[in-house]
């Protein structure tokens, strides 16, 4: 068993996906123990104390006296937006392996300062979505060849109702730009940004040639769509033998009442694989190497439509002109 | 035969085929109209004008006299020309359906209107702006009318659509996605629509479809184009056969078109819309089918009888009042001209209004 600290309790806005994912997820994973909760901020405390009574493991106001107190090996870091740098680099700097909410950091400086101080040690992003069962049957298919070379992703990323953030572009943008990785390993070059209110269309060009364009943010609520959750989330890839489309919404049985038409399916789990994932680093059985460089290409790829946005023109992810 | 614009759009169509069937009108009172280019789409408009009580096909032009003679004979020995002065000059002649390749478009409006007669012609209205504006002016000052055969807007799937957005039921549209995806080249490298200076490009060809749909249901026109082309068929093809526009309307609203003849198999016919409003969602997803045909072709969509596009389109014109008319048709061409040059740039292109 290993040992982990949670670190943190907050994200963008009201967010607290410690308390909503993490902690439930690494109490029902085999290979994890929660052995200490921290706060790193005071906007922290009373969901941390929650938390530590829950798990029943003793709280810590300050991160720097948990680390030092608290035999972790791992640092689950989901610390606010003000705090959540900071979190980041006092965790890797006490030689600790680091499951790291999403957005990683706010900016792309950020993410190679935190990415530069880990020196020896792992950390994973948890963009879990990668981890979906049809995201890796899809990973698996395409290696396989089924349709040949990808030439083009379109992807729709989109949330409906739910607690709006300042930045949905940085809240959600991680995750499709993760799952287009994932599926064809292809880092982007380059990214042009196009604001639709608070939806974000990103086009980007991949190596190879590959495009992909990304339709991804929030609307507002939509009847038979939970709260909160993907109302579309599906990716459509283009290959030199055929086409691959992918639904996450579906498979779903329909359900009609009087009152209305639901759709439902069996919760899917993508936060065990995460876990998975995390564990394997940690434990040497697969290298630390291309999770720091998913993160470091996803934070660049946000850091450059941002760019794009504000310039009203393609930007190169290695931060020339495109 | 486009065949896969065959499978995409003319899913509502299939009644064309029984129109042919029937009895020419004779009517001398009808309005009079000569089909110029006998090809593909002439099959379709001709299809309408004998099923209409209002107009009546009066006679053919194709530069080509062997195609002409033969479209001739498909139609009952009606009369035809290689020379289209010699057509317009012709008894009984009110207005000319336009069918040739896009190149000759320009040129040919110019000559109906010069002519006095009015026009429907086919997309694109003419390959550049100047040139459309030039047929634009010419038929305004006449007083005749001007139809651009934006087929799109006259197919089941789109006016659901914009019946959809009109009810207002979705609030202000602020993502649009519109995809029609193919895998049919048009043939082989003699195909016309493969030579950028016959065609003007998959931009002007088929791009302009979906530039003008989503004008259409947006209810404003772009102020910018942001577009990516691909030759993914052949790295020797002179034009695009997919082709990816991002559009940025004013109000920070967005569509993507994807138009392509680029797929895999070649049997492809996947059409996509999704409009993402400010109060609601309308989604017609590719799978949205009623009948399919599991067949030794794969899985197709079998095509549901309804009314004819085509005469939905001819009526609008006779009505002068058409579905899309030379404004849209220069707007289309355009929105092409500047994803044409955004293609070429890799830059966004500042559409002018
Ligand atoms: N609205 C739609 O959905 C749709 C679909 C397909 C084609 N189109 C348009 O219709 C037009 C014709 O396409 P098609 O597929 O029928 O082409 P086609 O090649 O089948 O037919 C074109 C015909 O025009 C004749 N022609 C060529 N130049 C001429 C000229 N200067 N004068 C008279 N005849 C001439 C050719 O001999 C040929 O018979 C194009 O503009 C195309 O973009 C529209």
């Amino acid at each position: 068993m290993i040992n982990v600290l949670l670190a943190g309790f907050g994200g963008l806005g009201d967010q607290d996906h410690q308390t909503a994912m993490y902690l439930p997820a690494f109490t029902a994973h085999p290979a994890f123990r929660i052995a200490g909760v921290a706060a790193t901020h005071p906007a922290d405390e009373p969901r941390a104390l929650a938390a530590a009574e829950s798990a029943g493991v003793p709280y810590h106001a300050d991160l720097a006296t948990a680390l030092s107190t608290v035999d972790a090996p791992v640092v689950s870091v989901a610390a606010p937006a003000q705090t959540r740098t900071d979190a980041l680099l006092t965790a890797v700097r006490a030689g600790r392996h680091v499951l790291a909410d999403k957005p990683f950091t706010p900016t792309r400086a950020e993410a190679e300062q935190v990415v530069a101080a880990a020196e020896g040690t792992g950390i994973v992003v948890a963009q879990h979505h990668r981890y979906h069962p049809m995201v890796t049957a899809g990973v698996a298919a395409l290696r396989g060849g089924t349709v040949g070379l990808p030439w083009n992703v379109q992807v729709d990323f989109v949330v409906a109702g739910g607690h709006p953030c300042q930045d949905e572009l940085l809240n959600f943008g991680g995750y499709p730009v993760d799952v287009v990785a994932a599926l064809t390993n292809l880092p982007v070059l380059r990214v042009h940004a196009t604001a639709a209110g608070p939806l974000t269309v990103l086009a980007l060009g991949h190596e190879h040639g590959m495009t992909s364009t990304i339709v991804v943010g929030r609307t507002a609520p939509r009847a038979g769509v939970p709260e909160g959750r993907l109302a579309h989330h599906r990716y459509r890839v283009s290959g030199s033998h055929g086409v691959l489309v992918l639904d996450a919404t579906k498979p779903a049985v329909t359900v009609s009442t009087a009152s209305g038409l639901d759709r439902q399916w069996l919760p899917v789990d993508t936060l065990t694989g995460l876990l998975d994932d995390l564990h394997a680093v940690v434990t040497g059985a697969k290298p630390a190497g291309p999770t720091l460089d998913d993160a470091l290409r996803t934070a660049a790829v946000l850091d450059a439509a941002r760019r794009s946005l504000t310039e009203g023109v393609p930007v190169a992810t290695d931060g020339g002109t495109a | 035969m486009e065949r896969c614009f065959a499978e995409l759009a003319e899913r509502t169509s299939s009644t064309d085929a029984e129109l042919a069937e029937r009895t020419p009108n004779t009517d001398a009172n009808a309005f009079g109209v000569v089909i110029v280019g006998t090809g593909m789409i002439a099959g379709l408009h001709i299809a309408a004008l004998r099923s209409s009580t209002r107009a009546r096909l009066v006679g053919l032009v194709d530069t080509d006299p062997a195609r002409a003679a033969a479209a001739s004979l498909a139609n009952g020995g009606v009369r035809a020309t290689t020379d289209l002065a010699e057509a317009l000059a012709w008894p009984g002649v009110d207005g000319a359906i336009v069918c040739t390749p896009n190149g000759s478009h320009g040129a040919i409006a110019m000559a109906v209107a010069a002519a006095g007669k009015h026009l429907m012609i086919e997309k694109p209205l003419a390959t550049s702006t100047a040139e459309a504006t030039a047929v634009v002016d010419a038929f305004r000052e006449r007083g005749l009318v001007l139809a651009t055969a934006h087929t799109h807007r006259v197919y089941d799937y789109s006016m659901a659509v914009k019946a959809a957005l009109d009810s207002g039921q979705v609030g202000e549209p602020q993502v649009i996605r519109a995809t029609l995806l193919g895998g049919w080249i048009w043939g082989d490298w003699n195909a016309w629509v493969l030579d950028p200076a016959r065609s003007g490009g998959h931009q002007l060809h088929n791009g302009v479809h979906l530039l003008d749909l989503v004008t259409w249901w947006m209810g404003a026109t772009p102020d910018s184009v942001y577009a990516r082309g691909r030759r993914q068929t052949a790295t020797e093809l002179p034009i695009y056969d997919y082709l990816e526009m991002v559009l940025r309307f004013p109000g920070d609203r967005v569509a993507v078109c994807e138009m392509s003849r680029a797929h895999r198999p070649s049997t492809t016919g996947h059409r996509d819309v999704l409009v993402i409003g400010t109060e609601g969602t309308v989604a017609l997803p590719w799978d949205a089918e009623p009948s399919l045909v599991f067949g030794e072709q794969g899985v197709t969509a079998l095509p549901p009888v309804s009314g004819s596009a085509f005469t939905r389109q001819l009526d609008a014109w006779l009505d002068g009042t058409p579905v899309a008319g030379g404004a849209e048709g220069l707007a289309a061409v355009a929105m092409a001209e500047a994803a044409e040059q955004s293609m070429a740039s890799g830059q966004p292109v500042e559409l002018t209004s």
